[in-house]
């Protein structure tokens, strides 16, 4: 019965954040709704038992990745969204079309093959026994997936990279250069 | 008992709604946050199946959509900063051509 509560709780607060974020014409305020959002999640992960995955999702997206949306939002200074209504195209459009007939089919799927209720070896006591849920994801991370562990490392550091020199000041010509010296 | 299905739906909702956000805002910054919000949507199934199937690599996916998802944000961020820099405008009506 909790379970449900909570489930509910957390849904419902998911569904109206994800509405907002998208609807709210001003961008602070959007992530905002985003952080609400994350949070809200992280709790979902909580109650299913994933608590590091809950830790993570707080400290990594609520706190590190929405805080960069925030500063490049504030760097920006931009005003309101001005538009008064939505403009539309066709592609726009195939494209929404695309994804909804695509979650129709993937949901046909769902429906048509049974739910088998398989549980695997890592049921809820199994990994309470072995030691808790952070040891045991860190154990399947650092064993079964620590090449692409490795790789996500090098990911991140070519992200690095990348957004150093995209961001960086555009290098000034000479001929501009003078013509910036002349007033 | 919250089922499978609860939350499959959710994240359906919740990647529908990143979905319009993409599609339909015009504001870069806009655009990336519904990006989020469909890796968030994609992690929610993820972690939801790994407790259905007693099965921990759902679970190690997350913190690779993470991953991804970090790098995603950085490097996206320093592209809108970059346009604005030398376009001043985020708008995606602007910036509808790609040129060097």
């Amino acid at each position: 019965m909790t379970q449900e509560l909570v489930f509910l709780a957390f849904a419902s607060l998911i569904a109206i954040c994800s509405m907002m974020v998208i609807l709210s014409r001003n961008a602070v305020v959007s992530a905002i709704f985003l952080v609400g959002d994350l949070f809200c999640l992280a709790g979902l992960y909580a109650s299913m038992e994933a608590h590091f995955v809950a830790a993570i999702q707080v400290l990594v997206y609520a706190g590190a990745i929405v805080v960069l949306f925030m500063f490049v939002i504030m760097l920006l200074n931009l005003g309101p969204d001005q538009r008064k209504h939505l403009e539309v195209s066709a592609p726009e459009i195939g494209v929404l079309g695309l994804t909804i007939v695509g979650f129709l089919v993937i949901g046909g799927l769902l429906l048509l093959g049974q739910p088998t209720g398989v549980t695997g070896p890592l049921t809820a006591e199994a990994i309470d026994n072995a030691g808790g849920n952070t040891y045991t994801v860190g154990m399947v991370l650092f064993t079964k997936y620590l090449w692409p562990f490795e790789l996500a490392s090098m990911l991140i550091l070519l992200a690095i990279i990348a957004a150093i020199v995209i961001a960086k000041k555009e290098h000034i010509k000479d001929g501009d250069k003078r013509r910036l010296a002349h007033g | 008992m919250v089922s499978i299905d609860h939350y499959l739906v959710l994240a359906t909702f919740m990647f529908l709604c990143g979905t319009l956000g993409v599609l339909f805002r015009r504001n870069l910054l806009m655009v990336l946050m519904s990006i989020e919000l469909m890796l968030n949507a994609v992690n929610l199934v993820f972690v939801s199946g790994s407790r259905l199937l007693g099965n921990l690599d759902g679970q190690v996916m997350v913190f690779f959509i993470i991953t991804v998802a970090a790098c995603e944000a950085g490097v996206g961020l320093a592209m809108v900063i970059a346009l604005f820099r030398r376009y001043g405008t985020v708008d995606t009506n602007f910036l509808r051509v790609l040129r060097g």
